[in-house]
């Protein structure tokens, strides 16, 4: 038997600010949070610009000064983010039944500064000198660990590592937990924090990345015809899920439902996607049917939408083959135009926007879309964010190495 | 307190995230009285090896039980 999904709590770090009211009035009002990388030194680098999180995220105070050192910052906002959406959940510490609440946390890179601190240390200082934290900051499990230590939950835990599709997965994963009946609480989402030198010139070595360094803030142009690579950037969304009749029978506010979750495996290339968006086509369709509904019903799909070359055109072309003529009558953007490209959060945090387009008929924009692509002929919602009715919305996630995952939001 | 004492009350306040650093006494034992677990010590040397300069072996940390053990250990390495 499948049980109904709700949404009840929500919670955002991005380069935009914290708080999910923050982000969403940022990228409905088609602000940018890309700047000039400031957490190292980019002499010599080729892209000097990412979508960093700002000091002073931990609005509430939610983590202890003492403990910041202890915490790879990928668990900080991780530990934020959860902070909000508990809070908005209006659940309590311990959960009436905590083997009955689990919790799935996606991260593409987990700790990846801290690997590269420790192994300067190794390199300068000698083995004896390696920081004894170093194992737990860096293992993508440990955020999930963390946050069933602060909120005692105590069913199903792990970490999900999926790269660009991590968040997406994680929220897919638990929504199954939830709908099967093995859980009736999940936390779930995704955290990133990889604006480093480390993983700056990795992705520059494959050349993913835009070098349009002399303006930050037009260099995410997903679908526009001058892209050149996405923008790296940080964050996190975590997301409560339950059982909706449990969450309706403690008057818990319902933000919107999780209906359908697609995933596949393109099966193709290391770092390329399905020249035919194969994998993409069925991620969505699979999404959709699980829905119950017809492709017709979706009103706004939250693209992945990187500004890459590859990326844009080959989802424009799933969307066209699974859409047909709805393809061209749906809203679609790329908040990732205003975030950046958070990786293994970029899933969680386009999953909160796209249930906050559902919630508030509100479809943001894809910004800095001036010129689009020729084979990008869909309607992006350039530059300025519209109203439209929005029952059903859709979110999509591709990484490298071929997964591929859609979530279905319908409407509270 | 001398200096060493002081830095050294600082460090295992930084590392006990969950104590609060007036109730760290020279006396103060740190795995019974302040609740120090392997990895806050393992912490705690790391840290004071980088600020002292000095090597802390394993042996040595099990004849450590005071937070004044700890500073006499780094001044008699220091005069050494």
């Amino acid at each position: 038997m499948k049980r109904r999904v709700a949404v009840t709590g929500m919670g955002l770090v991005t380069c935009l600010g914290s708080g999910v009211e923050t982000n969403w009035d940022a990228v409905t009002s088609g602000r940018s949070g890309i700047g000039v990388i400031t957490h190292f030194d980019t002499s010599g680098f080729s892209t000097n610009i990412a979508g960093e999180v700002k000091d002073g995220f931990d609005v509430d105070g939610s983590i202890p000064v003492k403990e910041l050192r202890r915490l790879d910052r990928h668990q900080q906002y991780a530990l934020v983010a959860a902070h909000e959406a508990f809070k908005v959940s209006g659940l309590e510490i311990p959960p009436a039944d905590p083997y009955r609440c689990a919790m799935i946390i996606g991260s593409g890179m987990g700790g990846l500064e801290t690997i590269e601190n420790g192994h300067d240390v190794l390199k300068n200082k000698g083995p004896k000198r390696m920081p004894p934290l170093v194992i737990p900051m860096v293992v993508v499990n440990l955020t999930p660990g963390l946050l069933s230590m602060k909120y005692q939950f105590k069913g199903t835990n792990f970490g999900l590592v999926n790269a660009c599709t991590s968040g997406s997965s994680a929220i897919g994963e638990a929504y199954r937990l939830v709908a099967g009946g093995h859980a009736d609480i999940a936390m779930t989402g995704g955290t990133e924090a990889v604006v480093s030198a480390f993983s700056v010139s990795a992705f520059s070595a494959i050349r993913a990345l835009s070098t349009r360094n002399d303006e930050p803030q037009k260099a995410s142009r997903p679908f526009d015809k001058d892209r050149d690579g996405f923008v790296l950037a940080e964050g996190a969304g975590i997301l409560i899920l339950e059982n909706l009749e449990s969450a309706k029978a403690r008057g818990a506010t319902i933000h919107a439902e999780i209906v359908g979750y697609g995933s596949t495996g393109d099966a193709y290339h290391l770092v390329m996607p399905d020249p035919e968006g194969t994998g993409a086509y069925y991620a969505m369709k699979f999404a959709i049917e699980e829905a119950g509904i017809a492709p017709e019903d979706i009103a706004y799909i939250n693209a992945h939408g990187t500004s890459t070359e590859l990326n844009d055109k080959i989802e424009t072309m799933a969307i066209k083959k699974l859409f047909g003529d709805h393809a061209y009558k749906l809203s679609i953007s790329s908040t990732k135009s205003m975030t950046g490209h958070m990786i293994g959060a970029a899933g969680a945090v386009e999953a909160i926007f796209s249930i906050m387009s559902t919630k508030t008929d509100t479809v943001p924009p894809t910004i800095n879309l001036d010129n689009p692509d020729p084979d990008c002929d869909l309607d992006y919602t350039p530059h300025k964010s519209i109203r439209r009715q929005i029952d059903y919305a859709m979110s999509n996630s591709f990484a490298f190495g071929g997964q591929n995952a859609a979530l279905v939001f319908k409407k509270a | 307190m001398d200096d060493v004492e002081k830095k050294v009350v600082d460090l295992i306040a930084e590392v006990l995230v969950d104590v609060n650093k007036d109730n760290i006494q020279l006396d103060s034992k740190i795995v019974e009285d302040l609740g120090a677990e392997s990895l806050d010590i393992y912490d705690m040397i790391a840290l004071l090896e980088d600020e002292f300069g000095t090597e802390i072996s394993d042996e040595e940390v099990e004849k450590i039980q005071t937070v004044q053990d700890v500073a006499d250990f780094i001044k008699a390495q220091k005069s050494a």
